[in-house]
């Protein structure tokens, strides 16, 4: 039980972060590109990733219920940074007033995951750029279609926060196996199934 | 002020902000329902452009929503520990369901919605909105189910110094969820019929062009506001029984808690009888020749809003000094950590929640004036498609 739900928790965190470089690093390259063509393609994608951000909290608090306070409130300016980041972006992207706003909603967002990893790896705080780094290459590599390291890039955007999560030994911070049991029957299932229809959003609007 | 005290602040202000756009979003998606299926039913182009245009509003507020929720979830991490640590095997069941089977799903289905319009075949786009309606209304669901626990808990046993799930089943047949459920889900209908109906009469004040349009919308927004309203009140009093029951020191929480609920109430019943009123007007379109009521439509789309906000007060003040009736005591369940770092996020967030809220007006207000007729720049990148 212990293994099923790291793996769902892995599987959560993995999609956030790969989908994450497709918006964020949009945003981080907008005073490089042109504007207008970036942000439309970044059209399909845009919310995608929140939406396993949001299933990964959810999985943490039920599954993980000593680890997720802690967790969080451990780290608790940094988090504040990446909401606030998050707001910004979101909010700024869709109003298109100014398009700097987008560019900071980004950078807050991405050096704020780059300070939680820091704090995750006990590194020092310089370490925090690793992820804007990562998030803007991959950003760049989906701007300018090149799809052959596509997934490289992805992955390495993906990877950094949930193997430094798999540094915590989560023994006793689980839940009871009447919840985790409970859980595994709705978790299972939903995760392809959203898989599934993300990839028919972005098929079909490229069509 | 505490720890405690900046950190029921700013819940209190997240949860305000979350609830007015999560309010218009189940509203408008029960009304797009309702647009959508005649659309598909009768193939006629005034109900697709109906779909279309209150579609826009609803994507709007619905993408900025999404964010106000985000920070939502996050707080009982960063400023609530102690409600995790005690009672998360419980609490978060029916709280990662919400996140998984309703918020999961339903903003994929509704990503699908926007960007499949005109893509897929009409019966499966319709499919997909009702997917989402559903999904909707299960978020509301978990949410309440969640609520209901903290008012009244059930289905739990005490097993050292925490709590661990013993009967889901009793979490869903709570009084004090299912009472409160139905209360809830027609709470946000109001707050759609209202919502179209005053929008509608802004576009008669103004002298639209669109005067088939407005008048099929102002109609749909009356009728569901009159049909709507009675199942509110019902609900609402229907509460009181409960309330008695379990928590029957609730009015005394606070000296002056009786204000917000008797304000609630009196919109409850301005509301119910007022669109009672507004329906014979409806005939041969008295209610638009006669100008006036327009103006108070446009007035009254607050008033819902105001109302929910009274109620979440009432229910959420009553509740203390418990986080968990006679549980778990608020102060017991926050986080350990400097009131000043609870102070920072409160300051940011506010402003960044009013900067959303007023981004959210600013674009369902460039929405309206545009009308029905997409002009070639759209207003949300969301809404590129409709």
């Amino acid at each position: 039980m212990e293994t099923l739900w790291l793996v769902v928790l892995g599987t959560l965190t993995v999609g956030y972060f790969a989908l994450a470089g497709f918006d964020y690093g949009t945003g981080l390259l907008l005073p490089f590109r042109r504007r207008e063509i970036a942000l439309q393609r970044m059209n399909p994608f845009f919310l995608g990733n929140e939406v396993w951000l949001v299933a990964a909290i959810g999985v943490l608090f039920a599954a993980f219920p000593r680890l997720e306070g802690e967790l969080l409130s451990g780290a608790h300016s940094t988090f504040t940074l990446v909401l606030a980041g998050l707001v910004l972006f979101m909010a700024a992207v869709q109003l298109r007033l100014w398009w700097w706003l987008v560019f900071m909603g980004a950078l807050m967002v991405s050096v704020g995951w780059g300070l939680f990893l820091a704090h995750l790896l006990h590194a020092p705080w310089p370490v925090a750029f690793v992820m804007p780094v990562l998030f803007a290459v991959h950003g760049w590599v989906f701007q300018a279609r090149r799809w052959k390291v596509f997934p490289v890039t992805a992955l390495l955007c993906a990877l950094p926060i949930p193997l430094a999560f798999s540094s915590i030994d989560v023994t006793g911070l689980m839940a009871h196996n009447d919840t985790l049991g409970l859980l595994a029957w709705v978790a299972i299932p939903i995760i392809p199934l959203v898989v599934l229809v993300q990839w028919s959003i972005v098929a079909i609007s490229s069509r | 002020m505490s720890a405690v005290d900046l950190a029921r602040l700013q819940f209190a202000l997240t949860t305000s902000f979350h609830f007015l756009f999560v309010l218009l979003t189940l509203g408008l998606v029960t009304l797009l329902v309702i647009m959508q299926t005649r659309f598909t039913i009768t193939g006629a182009p005034v109900h697709e452009r109906m779909t279309r245009f209150w579609g826009r509003i609803y994507v709007i507020n619905y993408a900025l929503g999404i964010v106000t929720g985000i920070v939502m979830e996050f707080q009982f991490g960063l400023n609530w520990s102690g409600l995790a640590t005690y009672a998360g095997d419980v609490f978060g069941a029916p709280l990662a369901m919400e996140t998984l089977i309703a918020f999961f799903l339903e903003s994929t289905f509704l990503g699908l919605w926007i960007f499949g319009w005109g893509r897929l075949n009409r019966w499966v786009h319709l499919s997909l909105l009702y997917l989402t309606a559903l999904t909707a209304f299960a978020s509301a669901f978990w949410i309440m189910a969640a609520n209901g626990f903290l008012q009244h808990p059930v289905g739990y046993r005490v097993d050292g110094n925490v709590l661990r799930l013993d009967d889901f089943s009793a979490l869903l047949s709570n009084p004090t969820f299912t009472s409160a459920l139905m209360h809830v889900i027609f709470a946000s209908i109001t707050v759609g019929g209202v919502f179209m109906t005053g929008i509608s009469a802004y576009h008669f004040i103004k002298r639209t062009p669109e005067v088939d349009f407005f008048r099929r919308s102002l109609r749909l927004g009356v009728v569901t506001t009159a049909l709507a309203t009675p199942s509110l009140i019902g609900a609402g009093f229907a509460q009181f029984p409960v309330i008695a029951q379990y928590q029957p020191h609730k009015t005394e929480a606070a000296p002056w808690i009786g204000a917000p609920l008797g304000f609630m109430i009196i919109i409850g019943m301005t509301l119910t009888m007022v669109s009672w009123l507004t329906l014979p007007l409806l005939i041969k379109d008295a209610v638009i020749r006669m100008r006036f009521p327009l103006y108070l439509m446009v007035i009254g789309i607050p008033l819902p809003f105001v109302a929910a906000i009274f109620g979440w007060l009432f229910r959420e003040i009553g509740r203390q000094p418990w986080l968990i009736y006679g549980l778990l005591r608020t102060e017991d369940a926050v986080s350990h950590v400097d009131a000043s770092q609870i102070l920072l996020s409160l300051i940011v967030f506010t402003s960044l929640f009013v900067v959303l809220a007023v981004t959210d007006w600013a674009l369902i207000a460039r929405a309206v004036r545009r009308g029905p007729d997409v002009t070639p720049a759209p207003v949300s990148p969301l809404v590129v498609t409709l």
